[in-house]
């Protein structure tokens, strides 16, 4: 047992120690100083083994913390008064461990460590299950005792309570993996936490619903009701024990978890990529008249219309309801005008994070990538230069039409609604509305494409390898984000958007077209 | 015409992978690349496809004394995975091909004669490409290399994965081709190697060797080709 121990940790440490090597090694500056066999370089292995060891310290609390966290924030923001705050916490508590004994249960878990320890290094899978599970609970009861203790005053916890809570929550999940186990021995066929029915997803709608539903309407599980269950957890959780190690099958159940999903990324690419297959049309009627890049841009747009077009036309739609149902509102009720045109005076800056989210960049290229350059960029003749723009200026044209309806619906719907609200006294405003919004998704499409095109990320496997392609997608998104903050007059915000988008848009070309010919390669 | 590659070096990093490819091939030849696992074939017909850069070095094509760079449509280069594009039918693809490469095909057939060449069924032809098996996706990706006529053909072990019969099918139509081109093709089968090529190189120590087969049965040649082989593997 001691040694199970030792040998599935020592697994596990190195499994992560070589992820941050090789996550450090993605990275644009810090991969040019670091030696090709870092993997054997003590001095780096000491650094991340510290790393992980700092990380293994914080899992226990770190998830924990945000959990109990984000709880108090909830009760204390949301629903603040109707209720005592102790009922209203252990109302949520309770339905989020239901949950959580469902979700998050470890041991059916299709993780890469598991198949590692159980199936390549043929570890005897009980002593494996014992010792991880037994850690993993652990983990769950220390954690939540240590943050409840800490945030006692503000949860108005007695300290009895703080102190059984983590037994009934740990409880729970060894009860519902008892009765999995059962259920495997019954019908000979492994829960899959990854892979949950319908029955079991709707189960888990409809605990968050009564979670967070029921206190918004004037309702709580009583005190007294939610206490007596969670002390219930407690010896439930002693039979879980039991047959948790009574329970002799741990290899079968994993195997059979193993053939439900795949933890593996190349399988999960291959995955991705006959998902992406699937989304190719089997219309026998679709044909194109055109030549050469036009009629390869038109196949492929009409045979992905389902991917391509779809999203952005349920967008608009629901964008017309939303400008219809608003205007209808400002009429039912008048007292709303002032503040609805003094938003849409001043709140330009927050489309942006929207435009961000709407957008179909990254969906356009991976279809792109996958469907399509992922085969042809291995024949020479897609290569060239030429046909390399050609083919870019066909992708701009069409990722900007389909962003761009979603864009005129929304900077429409937005002018109307300040005419309706009262209007402005710079009719400039309405224009500057309209092109702006146009303007911020003509820019996602750009942006998207450029970065694509200039950074080509994926592999033959299509799995993304650029670091920097990613840090670029983050920075796009922080920049977005950050733009909700931004409160400045539509006008000023309005006239910058367009000329930073127009400007942006006329470099993007001219770097594509400068360096494309070079950087759309497929990744070796 | 012959095409010459000078001194072409690759490394990743610390290791030199290839180190000095010095060697001229000719037209109306199949080479057979034999190298170790890790010997850079594989980076060696990138560096010629133009997917990666060559530290060093240069490559060239010979044609009635005069020398020219390689052009993209020089070259061919089938993958021992087939990649065709999934969402375009067998026939689509070779429309959009003859389309992009009108001015590069000399003698155009029509696209049906060009199925007929490669035994593509009537039926298949308007399939997805998707739904193509393994061997036939692997016919299309032979066809539109071959319709461009290159002038140099790199085939990187293709014909591994296929049924017997369209392995034949394939090698039949490379010995057809190697009149006006120049076919350099990679594999792990000796006796493959043996059975379709002129002339056998092997790719060692980073650098490209002719094996030379004068006075020398088939067996004792291959014999030779393995000690070399060998010998590359033990340093």
């Amino acid at each position: 047992m001691n040694k199970t121990l030792k040998i599935s940790f020592a697994l596990k440490n190195t499994y992560r120690v070589n992820s941050i090597l090789y996550a450090l090694k993605q990275t644009l500056l810090i991969k040019m100083i670091l030696p090709s066999a870092l993997y054997g370089v003590k001095g780096l292995k000491i650094f991340a083994n510290i790393l992980s060891v700092i990380w293994e310290v914080i899992s226990f609390f770190l998830g924990k913390l945000i959990y109990l966290g984000c709880i108090y924030f909830i009760i204390a923001d949301g629903y603040n008064g109707f209720f005592p705050r102790r009922e209203l916490f252990l109302h949520m508590l309770l339905f989020l461990t239901i949950i959580g004994a469902f979700l998050n249960t470890n041991l059916f878990n299709p993780s890469k460590e598991k198949y590692y320890a159980v199936f390549l290094m043929r570890m005897d899978a009980k002593q494996y299950v014992l010792v991880n599970y037994g850690y993993a609970v652990l983990k769950v009861i220390i954690g939540f005792l240590l943050i409840m203790l800490m945030m006692r005053s503000l949860l108005d916890l007695p300290v009895w309570l703080c102190v059984m809570l983590p037994f009934s929550i740990a409880g729970l999940k060894l009860f519902v993996a008892a009765t999995s186990l059962w259920d495997y021995e019954k019908r000979g066929f492994s829960y899959n936490e990854n892979k949950l029915g319908k029955f079991l997803w709707a189960f888990v709608a409809l605990m968050i619903i009564l979670a967070g539903g029921l206190p918004a309407v004037g309702l709580a599980v009583p005190q007294i009701v939610s206490t007596s269950l969670f002390i219930a957890f407690v010896p439930l959780g002693l039979i879980g024990v039991l047959k948790v190690i009574r329970f002799n099958e741990y290899k079968a159940v994993f195997k059979d978890l193993f053939a439900q999903t795949q933890p593996f990324e190349d399988k999960k690419t291959q995955a991705l990529r006959k998902q992406s297959e699937k989304y190719i049309s089997a219309d026998t009627s679709i044909t194109s008249n055109r030549k050469g890049f036009e009629y390869l841009n038109e196949l492929f747009i009409k045979r992905h219309k389902n991917i391509l077009w779809s999203a952005s036309k349920n967008i608009a739609y629901a964008c017309v309801v939303l400008s219809v149902g608003m205007i209808i509102a400002s009429y039912l009720f008048p007292e709303i005008k002032e503040n609805v045109n003094h938003l849409i005076l001043n709140w330009l800056p927050y489309f942006v994070f929207i435009m961000y989210i709407i957008n179909r960049g990254t969906g356009f290229t991976q279809a792109l990538f996958i469907n399509c350059d992922h085969s042809l960029l291995t024949y020479p003749f897609y290569k060239q230069p030429g046909m390399i723009l050609k083919l870019f200026a066909v992708r701009l044209r069409e990722i900007m039409k389909i962003n761009a309806l979603p864009a005129a619906v929304i900077g429409t719907g937005m002018s109307l609604l300040l005419f309706v609200t009262g209007g402005t006294d710079n009719v400039l405003n309405y224009a500057v509305i309209i092109v702006s919004i146009l303007c911020m998704s003509a820019f996602f499409s750009v942006h998207y494409l450029t970065i694509y095109y200039l950074m080509q990320p994926y592999n033959a496997a299509s799995e993304i390898k650029s670091g920097t392609y990613q840090l670029v997608k983050v920075a796009t998104y922080l920049v977005c984000y950050y733009m909700i903050q931004v409160r400045m007059p539509t006008i000023v915000f309005g006239t910058l958007t367009i000329v930073f988008c127009i400007l942006y848009c006329i470099v993007a070309c001219v770097l594509v077209y400068r360096l494309a010919p070079k950087t759309f390669r497929l990744r070796q | 015409m012959k095409f010459t590659i000078e001194h072409l070096a690759k490394g990743f990093e610390q290791k030199e992978v290839l180190k000095d490819i010095d060697f001229t091939f000719e037209d109306g030849k199949i080479y057979g690349l034999l190298g170790r696992n890790g010997a850079g074939k594989t980076t060696l017909f990138n560096c010629l496809n133009r997917d990666i850069k060559a530290d060093r070095g240069n490559f060239y094509i010979e044609e009635n004394g005069q020398r020219r760079k390689v052009k993209a449509d020089d070259i061919g280069y089938v993958l021992s995975t087939p990649t065709v594009p999934e969402f375009l039918t067998g026939r689509e693809f070779l429309k959009f091909f003859i389309d992009i490469n009108e001015s590069a095909i000399t003698d155009k057939k029509s696209i049906d004669e060009y199925f007929d060449y490669m035994s593509i069924a009537p039926k298949d032809r308007d399939k997805l490409l998707k739904d193509y098996s393994h061997g036939m996706k692997n016919k299309m990706q032979m066809l539109v290399n071959v319709i461009a006529k290159p002038n140099i053909l790199l085939l990187d072990e293709p014909l591994t994965s296929l049924d017997v019969v369209v392995a034949e099918e394939m090698k039949q139509m490379l010995r057809t081709l190697k009149d006006d081109c120049i076919i350099i093709f990679s594999t792990h089968i000796l006796d493959l190697a043996l059975d379709l090529c002129d002339d056998i190189v092997l790719l060692s120590h980073g650098e490209l060797e002719l094996v030379e087969k004068v006075n020398l049965d088939n067996k004792d040649f291959k014999d030779k080709i393995i000690e070399t082989l060998r010998e590359d593997g033990n340093e």
